[in-house]
């Protein structure tokens, strides 16, 4: 073969900046979109991108990838795998389809900004691959659940739910668009693609692909474990410019915003994928609990990356370590409680042996969060369903949109955090959201949240109707619990044994 | 059944596709099912994002995007008459490709460029490789249109524009690597920025792209990179340029361009479509026409400094003003 070898001319295709001649190189580079932090071109030059990819390397790996994937589907597509499975795993697959093929469609944007922005031409040039990918993100995920759309309208909400007013569309797109849409195209490479695609995707895409192997979902594994090869390498974006950032003095603001990203990700995800990873998958799916996986892909992960790249560990991860036991069960008992207001079932997942496992994960369980749980079995065993549901609101943050939770029971210790600025008054569910806001309150100041709409007369009528309306939530979208609270029947059975 | 029973709605059933598009008569192509109806950030025209109604971002898209003179009540509607998805635009670029790699391993298998014309070096040097620069000037124009676009279906057209610009800059670079190997006295590889940024072919085509790349409103960014820019680019670097090449020996040159042509063509039939849509709304043909006579002399401009450095082609920028006033006649303006 006689084909030059990419390293040999791979220079040539990043050697792209001139200086501008007709406009100015402000006007041609806009500070808001690009974000060079007063760093000549010259500078951004010299980002390195890690991994190496040209564009015939990436249409035939990506058509081999897609091949791969899509023919998984089609020769299982008669197995009825979904048709069959338990409704817990159906939920989270309904939860993730509608959480993130919008999201991602619009990650795609988020690499045209730095594909066009970014003073590093290196930068602009993977980041083309980047909007490749995430393209690719949004389309499969929309093609896959498709197929289910006839089972059950909650299977709509994977082109819906980014539409609607559903209170975790607005936290997801509280996050997405500040953490990526918002941004100019260096705080995008370091927000987004260091902080978020680093770790979090990594756990939404293999953590969820090691539950789906083990719940038989090969389909739904084999997607998105091919999804992951994409992400950590247009991951990889955000490392060279957080060098470029610290060998230029501007280490503290690259700090703030790698802080920012990945508490405002964990807070996310401690509502979307802690629930279905510890209570929607089934128990004898779950490769390991959601602070497992957490402790292994986010703590260690960035603590490693963030000292190589010579950043501190962010200010809070003490308060991040203790919130792993307490967090995403605040999210998951009021989502659980006010299921009728998300597009999908949740499976309460706290039948006596799921407990037992919840015990042995979170050692302390069952004295606080089992204590709203044995007041929900109370009821359901009781005949008084009605109180297992929602009557009123809960308070909610004004930075993650998410409810304000913390550890019920005896050991109470849920705290609404608040900030008086220019006159109004904000609610934050830890001080660490306090803190995000704080950064930069011109971001954030004319926000309204759920509860703020609801005070200001947007939901009409304001009740649970009108706010399930407001929701774009109808009969057979709502969530109900998952299993038909079958699971209840457990805890009555001691009492037949005597009768 | 009772009273109650009879009032309570009926829950929603499944349905055979998403509901947006379960109106339409025809069963979606798996192109409408991944492509349609993604930019939530067009739900609110005041506010597109889910944060402080005044923030930079916003106030960039209620004014280049949502508040264009370009109107159109349903932007959704617009299909690529290609039908183009990620999945089959790896399929059919990875086939382009083979070919592609296929022409420069079998040509410098055997020698290729040590077989061409001396006199045609200086032309590939000045009138080539320094194309590299122009080319990458597509590629942030289309990646813009990308992020500005108001429907995801356009937005896709110009994701799939913003690669095949940086598929043309990519051979570009490989060729003036293989070049700088073999003819070291030229400058291969070393002196296409002081030609891009300095020799007079180039300047109007760097003023056109460096004025283009700062048309900040989504509708005139369209029109001065899709119906300006672009063809204009395609027209001179592409055909008349690969016509110049086949001239002097060049033939890798010729089939290169051509190649890339094919690229341009779809470009040119999603901008087509677009336009055709566009002219539907009362009052869109005289935005559209007013911006292609403000961008339209500066296209003229820069075909004529290009094609007047071609040798011995002394048709080459009357043929390229004919070509590109053709296409934009085609679509019913001048």
């Amino acid at each position: 073969m006689a084909k030059l070898k990419r390293e040999e001319w791979y220079d040539l295709t990043r050697a792209t900046n001139w200086t501008p001649k007709y406009v100015t190189e402000e006007e041609l580079f806009p500070e808001e979109m690009s974000g060079s932090r007063g760093i000549p071109a010259e500078v951004w030059e010299t980002y390195d991108e890690p991994y190496k990819v040209v564009y015939s390397e990436y249409v035939e790996t990506q058509r081999e990838k897609d091949a791969g994937a899509y023919s998984v589907k089609a020769a299982l597509e008669r197995s009825q795998y979904v048709e069959n499975a338990d409704p817990g795993w159906v939920s989270t697959m309904v939860a993730h389809y509608g959480a993130i093929p919008l999201a991602e469609y619009a990650a795609s944007t988020a690499e045209a900004r730095m594909a066009r922005f970014a003073k590093a031409p290196g930068n602009r040039n993977m980041a083309v691959f980047g909007m490749m990918d995430e393209n690719r993100h949004g389309q499969i995920q929309l093609y896959f659940p498709h197929a289910y759309t006839k089972l059950s309208r909650q299977w709509d909400w994977a082109s819906k739910a980014y539409h609607t007013n559903e209170w975790a569309a607005i936290a997801a797109r509280s996050f997405f668009d500040d953490a990526m849409m918002t941004r100019d195209s260096v705080a995008v490479s370091i927000m987004l693609t260091f902080a978020f695609e680093t770790g979090f995707t990594n756990m939404q895409f293999l953590g969820l692909a090691a539950d789906a192997a083990q719940a038989g979902d090969h389909t739904f594994a084999s997607l998105i474990s091919s999804i992951q090869t994409d992400e950590s390498r247009h991951a990889q974006q955000g490392g060279p410019s957080l060098k470029i950032l610290i060998a230029n003095g501007k280490k503290e603001e690259a700090q703030t915003m790698v802080d920012a990203a990945i508490w405002r990700a964990w807070k996310l995800f401690s509502a979307l994928t802690g629930p279905a990873m510890d209570y929607y998958t089934p128990m004898e799916h779950r490769s390991q609990s959601f602070k497992e996986f957490m402790e292994e892909w986010i703590i260690a992960q960035f603590e490693r990356q963030l000292i190589d790249l010579g950043l501190d560990k962010p200010w809070y991860w003490d308060i991040l370590i203790r919130d792993l036991d307490i967090t995403h069960h605040g999210m998951h008992m009021g989502i659980w409680y006010w299921r009728p207001t998300v597009w999908w079932n949740p499976a309460a997942g706290f039948g006596p042996k799921e407990r037992e496992w919840l015990e042995e994960k979170y050692p302390g369980w069952n004295e606080t969060f089992g204590e709203c749980a044995d007041v929900i079995v109370d009821n359901l065993l009781n005949g008084r369903p009605e109180l297992t549901g929602p009557e009123t609101l809960p308070t909610v943050c004004n930075m993650c949109q998410l409810p304000i939770v913390g550890v019920p029971g005896s050991k109470w210790d849920v705290k609404d955090y608040q900030l008086e600025y220019e006159g109004r008054l904000y609610h934050f569910g830890s001080e660490v959201d306090k803190w995000c806001f704080e950064i930069d309150p011109e971001r954030y100041k004319g926000h309204l949240n759920f509860i703020d709409r609801f005070l200001a007369g947007h939901v009409q009528p304001p009740d649970l109707m009108g706010g399930l309306q407001y929701m774009g939530l109808a009969p057979g979208e709502m969530g109900d619990d998952a299993h038909g609270y079958e699971w209840v029947k457990a805890y009555s059975q001691p009492k037949t044994d005597a009768a | 059944m009772s009273e109650e029973a009879q009032a309570a709605p009926e829950p929603l059933k499944g349905l055979k596709t998403w509901s947006h598009l379960a109106g339409n008569r025809r069963r979606p192509s798996e192109y409408e099912v991944v492509s349609t109806n993604l930019h939530y950030h067009m739900d609110n025209q005041d506010n597109p994002w889910e944060l402080d109604p005044n923030i930079p971002m916003a106030k960039w898209y209620r004014k280049y995007r949502n508040e264009s003179p370009l109107k159109c009540d349903d932007w959704d509607a617009f299909r690529d008459p290609d039908q183009i998805i990620y999945r089959t635009y790896n399929i059919l670029q990875d086939g382009q490709e083979n070919y592609v790699q296929g022409l420069f391993d079998q040509m410098n298998d055997r020698g290729y460029d040590q077989m061409l014309q001396p006199e045609w070096m200086p032309v590939l040097a000045k009138l080539y490789t320094p194309g590299r620069y122009l080319f990458h000037a597509l590629q942030l124009g289309s990646a813009y249109i990308h992020q500005m676009a108001p429907a995801s279906t356009i937005t896709n057209c110009a994701t799939y524009q913003t690669a095949d610009s940086l598929r043309w800059m990519t051979h570009t670079a490989y060729r003036t690597k293989e070049l700088s190997n073999g003819f070291s006295g030229e400058g291969f590889g070393e002196n296409e920025r002081n030609i891009w940024e300095n020799d007079p072919a180039w300047q109007g085509f760097r003023e056109l792209a460096e004025k283009a790349l700062i048309a900040w409103d989504w509708a005139e960014s369209f029109v001065a990179i899709n119906l300006v820019l672009k063809p204009a680019v395609e027209e001179c670097l592409l055909v008349q340029l690969g016509d110049a090449g086949r001239h002097n020996g060049d033939t890798l040159l010729g089939l290169l361009n051509q190649a890339q042509m094919r690229d341009a063509e779809r470009h040119r039939r999603w901008s087509t479509a677009l336009v055709k849509m566009a002219l539907e709304t009362e009052g869109n043909k005289a935005v559209l026409q007013a911006l292609l006579d403000k961008w339209v002399p500066l296209g003229d401009a820069a075909i004529n400094a290009y094609c007047s450095a071609i040798p011995d082609s002394p048709d080459a920028a009357a043929d390229a003003k004919e070509a590109v006033s053709n296409f934009r006649q085609s679509l019913g303006l001048n």
